[in-house]
């Protein structure tokens, strides 16, 4: 099972909102919207490997790190997402960062 | 390759990828391919409306945030103007341009980026989402800030109407449940814009839509005055209903006051396009409306009563003073309430926080502004108390405060608690709308470009994207 990671994400959440409209006006069942979002984390998470090669570096000022049930969480103040195109600056930025090991054993956020 | 935006593409084939794959699921469980391709419309509309890409449907489809479906009998066309777009009921139009004519069950369906657009009564406008309104009276609708609008005029409703119609003190007692907006029902035609025709017709009876309680209880004859609640939280105009392509039903709720009718009228959001997020925030401002609406009938009614919430008013200083303006050009709307109801109403939030009983006795204001409104001053004081003492004994099961709670009581922090000052930071720190998510590979390469430290961090989420290394 992939992880669930990415739900949090604007595809991710776009998705989940749309689920709960259908679910709400019983056009679908709880239980398929949870196979969808099964199927959503497959999909991004071999596209993610499989169909992207951007490559940004980022540095910002650390304002706090934890390392919980090998999920990283860091919060970093005033950094800047370096991309070839274009620079982004940002005040406050969480990352949650889960193990790249592929066993996708650890289904957490 | 470098300037290529990919983003784009990729939550394109994600999309792609997911509705495929869930096609046999869908199949398998007996559900109509229109619904997959609801499932897709609405997700497609949300990742547009996000603005998480900037031209995300721009080279490929032609999304239209908003959808004309005309009644099988007109044979209505549109006439494409970068000024007012009118449809005149009953009669051709010149035809639109850019319309996509659907010829299934003999309607039109047009977009029409050109705004404003008058729409008359009797069409059924459906949203990008899917979503059916059927318009009752003459709407408006307008283009603000790139996003569609929709005018309700009730100013020139009302004018018809001729003399203002009102409520009597007998009127029966709204469900509590008008209260909340509820999620919509695609592919449901509701009748929206429920105040004026109820206003216009002089009924009384109450119209349980399931997405939209806009119950308005108006016998004609009543000496009060009814005041319309199209007002959301949008200062800037008064007389019209904000939404995203939605049309908001004024919605009636109830108060409570004690010993003395008080009535007030909220125009509240049921539908959006964004979903969940949105109408929770909107949810939110119906209710701060209501109470500012409230607020002012209370001026009128009650004279030295203390329960008028002022931190109501610092909360949202800019509706309270735009519904003042209004007061002259709209009605009063009052309904009855009764002690009942306020026990349902009242949702006391037991937060089990140790925090002192200032910050719960204000947010106590806060949440019971919401759904509240007035309260008289007695009765608050009771209110309060009660919430005190079941907060009390939720966070400390301790049943002194229950048996003691006209006394105040006094902050008690734990010993040391100045000491602990992660625990300031921590609720706020993690609260921020920019989250990456991603993966991290251990042991991988290091690239001597980056910041030294054992873990690399490949970043993954969404709007940035990165290599993934081979595993």
């Amino acid at each position: 099972m992939a992880y669930q990671l990415y739900r949090n994400t604007t595809l991710g959440n776009s998705l989940q909102e749309s689920l709960d409209e259908l679910i709400q006006s019983q056009q679908i069942t709880p239980q398929l919207a949870f196979q969808v979002l099964l199927q959503f984390d497959k999909a991004i998470n071999s596209a993610l490997v499989q169909r992207v090669r951007n490559r940004v570096n980022f540095r910002g000022s650390l304002n706090t790190y934890r390392f919980c049930d090998n999920v990283w969480t860091f919060v970093l103040n005033d950094a800047e997402f370096r991309e070839v195109t274009e620079l982004i600056k940002v005040d406050k930025v969480n990352i949650v960062a889960c193990d790249g090991i592929n066993t996708g054993s650890n289904t957490t956020e | 390759m470098a300037c290529v935006n990919p983003v784009p593409k990729l939550y394109r084939s994600v999309i792609e990828d997911v509705i495929e794959g869930v096609r046999d699921l869908f199949a398998e469980e007996g559900i109509e391919e229109q619904v997959l391709k609801d499932l897709k419309q609405l997700w497609e509309t949300k990742v547009l409306q996000s603005k998480a890409t900037e031209d995300f449907f721009r080279n490929s489809i032609h999304s239209p945030l908003f959808t004309l479906q005309l009644p099988n009998s007109l044979h209505q066309t549109l006439q494409s103007s970068t000024a007012s777009l009118v449809i005149p009921a009953g009669r051709p139009l010149p035809s639109f341009t850019t319309a996509e004519l659907s010829t299934s069950n003999s309607s039109a369906s047009f977009t029409f980026p050109g705004y404003p657009i008058h729409v008359p009564a009797g069409v059924t406008l459906q949203t990008a989402s899917g979503h059916l309104y059927k318009v009752n009276v003459p709407i408006m609708v307008t283009q603000t800030s790139g996003r569609a609008s929709i005018l309700h005029p009730i100013q020139q409703v009302f004018q018809q109407l001729g003399q203002p119609s009102v409520i009597q003190s007998s009127v029966p007692q709204l469900n509590p449940r008008s209260l909340h907006a509820t999620a919509e029902k695609p592919k449901r035609i509701e009748t929206v814009l429920q105040q004026p025709t109820i206003l216009h017709s002089g009924t009384v009876d109450r119209k349980h839509l399931e997405n939209a309680t806009s119950d308005i209880l108006a016998p004609p004859g009543n000496e009060h005055e009814i005041m319309s609640e199209a007002l959301l939280s949008q200062p800037e105009s008064s007389q019209y209903i904000r939404l995203p392509g939605v049309v908001f039903p004024p919605q009636v709720s109830q108060t409570h006051v004690h010993g003395e009718p008080v009535l007030g009228v909220a125009g509240s959001m049921t539908q959006n396009l964004n979903g969940g997020p949105l109408s929770t925030g909107r949810q939110g401002a119906q209710h701060q409306h209501m109470s500012d609406i409230q607020l002012r009938v209370l001026k009128n009614r009650m004279f030295g009563c203390g329960s008028v919430k002022q931190p109501r008013n610092t909360e949202e200083p800019s509706s309270l003073p735009v519904s003042e303006k209004d007061s002259n050009s709209q009605m009063d709307l009052s309904i009855q309430v009764m002690d009942d109801d306020i026990n349902e109403i009242i949702q006391i939030d037991g937060t089990g926080d140790t925090s002192s009983n200032d910050e719960i006795g204000s947010t106590r204001d806060v949440e019971e502004n919401e759904f509240l409104g007035i309260i008289d001053a007695g009765d608050l004081k009771v209110l309060e108390e009660e919430a005190d003492s079941i907060s009390n004994e939720d966070s400390t099961a301790n049943s002194s405060d229950n048996e003691d709670p006209q006394i105040d009581v006094v902050e008690e922090d734990p010993l040391n608690s100045g000491d602990d000052v992660s625990e300031q930071d921590v609720p706020d720190l993690f609260d921020t709308d920019n989250v990456i998510v991603c993966q991290y590979d251990k042991g991988a390469p290091q690239d001597p470009s980056l910041t030294e430290g054992p873990i690399q961090l490949r970043t993954s989420a969404k709007q940035m994207t990165n290599h993934s290394p081979s595993r």
